[in-house]
């Protein structure tokens, strides 16, 4: 009897990618790079936040014995930059940012390249600095950027001359200011959140050698290594095809590992090193103090309801302190206003987001697209009014939510989604409706909290995403993606998606390590929503291959293509019964035929061209869910988070465990940026430096119950209706711990993250307000 | 200042000259080019590096490598037996216990050392056995389930 292979989409799948990681197999930046003539490089990091400075004992430096190349900003003035080109790869004369490389050295012994960068003396002369986004705002501030304008992709920011003002979006729909006026209750209110570090385990770096054709090969562990390649090449005025960027395995990119930091200059270092191999990697202090931060959020936000409890109009300006370079976060300032509402369909609003240069690190955003600051503002504000129009948080929220069908923007109409279930999903998961109100009885006070999130799934701009398929007797089935995996499961995707579509064993099928060489010099692949891009790509390579493969056999058995099927990795005919394993196929081929067959086959996904609109990059929303319970001491300020769930609408979940596997680790990164995450800065310079001053979750911070809660409502543009979900699993958890805090304690605590000193310290003024009134 | 140091890496035994400053994890990677031990923070704060040093679980970036002379190393490239995989890292596969998976081989080790002190290990035990291992992707219960299920599946 032939039988079907069993659908083995949405049904738990193995991480096989995963036993080279597993078994320690050399698969991260620089694990797989020669070792022969390997030359070790150490960047000199600016320790002034905005100063002129000179370097001194330069030849003293590079003329130190084990010296071999040595670099700064006067041998090498280059910008940097993928959007615009705000950064440069050495800094000349002026400083912008505590963090900023003075000087690289590349050298026998990292010993040799320390000693070198020692005795370089760096004579600053300080100048006035801003840190912060009201002081950079004001009129007089000192520019962080004076000469912006002159900069390479300047026309495509928004900034205002002769300020910091870096870049700014807004969207309008309905009259904001006469709906206010209108309202029955209004309530506006200030939410922030301090910087963040993305703090992947494996720092940044990697390996850089030219060579013999002049060339650049890169060993990075990149998760969008065709950008980087582009901005390198860039950068160093090299033709494209003249960098090379190979990537397997990446121990974690958050969203730091995107744009370029460190590279350029590694690949810089390379081109002086006669053909060596120079390695780089940070450690762990450089990284918490020169790679990308999240940036700062202040969000000011004014709702307005009218007597049925709608609402009715809403005003809110999202403003980012992105440091020293708008660059890395421009993309994100988009997804922040088509966002801002959160997921409320409130006919008349008026959102505003402004990223603001200031004299700190670069920004880069945060897993989530920061959309999860946006949430912790929107989400806590929309609990603040269901208080004030006495209805219950829930309630409120299912009353006010987005619907399928929903003209949202102009050329966008809201989708079927599963915003509603997810809500109702994980409050029912924490026992929210059994719940007899908040417990303070003791000194320790319990109390539950739900938020929602929505997160815009925006396309790479000018991106495609390109795969292809190889089968033959040697290597059986090899791809080859343009996507890298970051630890999201993509290569497990990538493999179930293939075994199920040809019906082979997934043990036949390689997927390569992504490599700028097998595309061609302007290849710009999608390096986001990859589910979605790759997948569609995946779906048009495969049945091309299947294609293939039939007709081969059909010609070869004479019988028609229709009869022809795979089957668990054998042709099979359902009229004649005939059957033939596919490996015999690829090792023996027809009699008729000198060789034995290779069948190849390629699948292109193009996202559509953006134009002016706001959303013409806008695919669909994610929705998540979330919903807490917390114990707070009273006396200590300490937060525990006992329950936590966890939603998330993934239109069909191909892995399902895969999916929940993401959603548990969303919901530990989201404690850990909750209530333990902060970067903190002493005149621009970093002070935390480590994990000890900069604490991220342990096992200790995990709750006592987790439930990641898969929710499936088709995708009907998406592979088999999936939705991708790995960026949005953060997206609306702050906000409920947030929530169930103020509903355990009465006290509402506005700035992220919620440290036990800061629950004291609203505890305290809370008290003193209610003694003196 | 040098030393000659013999130690017993994985069933193996190794000599070497190493450095007074050297640690025993720049000895692993780069010496002996074993990839498994990663540097994490260099500080023994991240547990990336972790190594069964005479059965006890160590950061290698904070044994210097003198210190190791006689002892009796295991790195996560030593769990495998031919070519059968350990149950734990079966079990890490199966049960998604890897994201990015720079912390598995520390979390793989740490877990060994539970296992062979408590062969039924209670979720309490195995949390508190991982907490110097960080993970940023934040993948501990799925880490803590891979261990579980691999010690029901060790009897």
């Amino acid at each position: 009897m032939i039988t079907r292979k069993p659908h083995i989409i949405g049904k738990p799948f193995p991480l096989i990618e995963a036993q080279k990681k597993l078994t320690g197999v050399s698969c991260y930046a620089g694990d797989e790079s020669p070792r022969e003539g390997l030359l070790h490089a150490r960047i000199l990091f600016s320790r002034r936040a905005h100063a002129r400075f000179q370097l001194l004992h330069i030849e003293q430096a590079r003329s130190h014995p084990g010296v071999t190349a040595l670099l700064t900003g006067r041998d090498l003035q280059a910008r940097l930059g993928t959007i615009i080109e705000d950064r440069e790869l050495l800094a000349v004369e002026e400083v912008r940012y505590a963090g900023q490389p003075l000087a690289i050295v590349a050298a026998e012994t990292p010993e040799a390249a320390v000693e070198a960068l020692a005795l370089i003396e760096v004579a600053y002369e300080d100048l006035p600095a801003v840190f912060d986004i009201n002081d950079a705002l004001a009129p007089d501030a000192p520019l962080v950027h004076p000469q912006v304008a002159t900069y390479r992709g300047y026309e495509r920011v928004h900034a205002q001359p002769n300020s910091n003002l870096a870049h700014h979006l807004s969207f309008r729909r309905g009259d904001a200011a006469k709906a206010m006026a209108e309202a029955a209750v209004v309530l506006e209110q200030v939410y922030t959140a301090s910087p963040l570090q993305h703090a992947p385990m494996e720092t940044h770096g990697g390996v850089a050698q030219q060579l013999d054709d002049g060339s650049l090969m890169l060993w990075l562990h990149s998760q969008a290594p065709f950008l980087q390649r582009q901005t390198i090449a860039q950068a160093l005025h090299m033709p494209p095809e003249d960098v090379r960027i190979r990537t397997q395995c990446v121990g974690g990119s958050f969203g730091s590992k995107v744009f370029v930091s460190v590279e350029g200059l590694l690949a810089a270092i390379a081109r002086e090193t006669q053909g060596r191999p120079v390695r780089l990697h940070l450690s762990r202090e450089e990284e918490f103090q020169a790679i990308f931060m999240t940036p700062a959020m202040k969000a000011r936000v004014k709702m307005g309801v009218d007597e049925n409890g709608r609402i009715i109009a809403m005003q809110a300006t999202y403003d980012w302190n992105v440091g020293a370079s708008i660059d890395a976060f421009y993309l994100q300032m988009q997804a922040i206003v088509l966002a801002g509402t959160g997921p409320y369909a409130i006919p008349n609003v008026e959102i505003h987001t402004r990223a603001v240069y200031t004299h700190l690190l670069p920004a880069a955003p945060m897993r989530g697209l920061s959309i999860a600051q946006v949430h912790w503002a929107v989400e806590q504000h929309v609990d603040e009014l269901a208080e004030l129009v006495d209805m219950s948080p829930l309630a409120f929220r299912q009353w006010n939510l987005v619907k399928g069908g929903d003209q949202l923007f102009p050329h966008f109409v809201m989708h079927a989604n599963g915003l509603e279930t997810c809500t109702l999903e994980t409050a029912k998961a924490i026992g929210w409706q059994a719940d007899a109100g908040p417990d303070r009885s003791g000194h320790i006070a319990r109390g539950k909290g739900l938020a929602m999130g929505w997160s815009p799934i925006l396309v790479s701009p000018n991106c495609k995403s390109r795969v292809s398929i190889q089968c033959d007797a040697t290597d059986l089935c090899t791809v080859i993606v343009d996507g890298v995996d970051i630890g999201q499961g993509y290569y497990a995707f990538i493999t179930q998606l293939i075994a199920f579509e040809l019906s082979f064993p997934i043990e036949w099928i390689t997927v390569e390590p992504t490599d700028t060489a097998n595309y061609d010099p302007h290849w710009q692949a999608i390096y986001h929503n990859l589910l979605w891009s790759t997948g569609r790509a995946l779906l048009q390579a495969t049945a091309e291959l299947k294609r293939q493969i039939l007709s081969y056999v059909s010609e070869m058995w004479e019988e028609p293509m229709s009869n022809l099927d795979i089957v668990e990795g054998d042709v099979i005919s359902y009229a004649t019964r005939r059957r033939l394993s596919v490996l015999e196929l690829l090792q023996r081929g027809s009699d008729e035929k000198a060789r034995p067959p290779v069948f190849r086959a390629e699948g292109i996904y193009e996202a559509p061209e953006p134009n002016d609109e706001l959303d013409s990059l806008l695919q669909s929303f994610a929705a998540t869910g979330y919903a807490a319970e917390v114990a707070v001491n009273m006396e200590t300020g300490h937060v525990a988070v006992l329950q936590l769930a966890g939603a998330a609408d993934v239109g069909h979940a191909i892995n399902p465990e895969g999916v929940k596997a993401q959603l548990k680790g969303g919901m530990v990164q989201s404690i850990s940026l909750t209530l333990l995450e902060e970067m903190r800065f002493q005149q621009g310079v970093p002070t935390t430096t480590d994990f000890m001053t900069y604490p991220i979750a342990t096992t200790a911070d995990m709750p006592q119950k987790m439930f990641p809660i898969v929710v499936e409502v088709p995708q009907s543009t998406g592979p088999y209706g999936a939705r991708d979900l790995s960026n949005h699993v953060v997206v609306g958890a702050s906000a409920a711990i947030g929530n169930a805090i103020y509903r355990a304690t009465g006290v509402r605590i506005r700035h992220l993250p919620i440290t036990a000193q800061r629950v004291y310290d609203a505890f305290m003024r809370h008290h003193a307000s209610q003694n003196s009134s | 200042m040098k030393h000659e140091i013999e130690f017993i890496i994985n069933g193996q035994n190794m000599q070497f000259t190493v450095d007074s400053n050297q640690t025993l994890l720049e000895v692993i990677r780069e010496e002996l080019g074993l990839t498994g031990a990663k540097y994490g923070c260099s500080t023994g704060e991240c547990g990336a590096c972790s190594v069964l040093f005479n059965g006890e679980v160590v950061n290698a970036c904070m044994v210097l490598a003198p210190e190791a002379a006689g002892a009796e190393i295991i790195t996560v490239e030593g769990l495998a037996e031919e070519d059968e995989l350990h149950p734990l890292q079966k079990s890490f596969i199966d049960h998604h216990g890897v994201q990015c998976g720079y912390c598995a081989p520390g979390m793989l080790i740490s877990a060994k050392a539970l296992l062979s002190r408590t062969s039924r290990p209670h979720e309490e035990e195995i949390r508190e056995a991982l907490v110097g291992n960080l993970c940023r992707c934040g993948a501990y219960a799925d880490i803590i389930k891979s261990i579980q299920v691999a010690s029901r599946a060790r009897r």
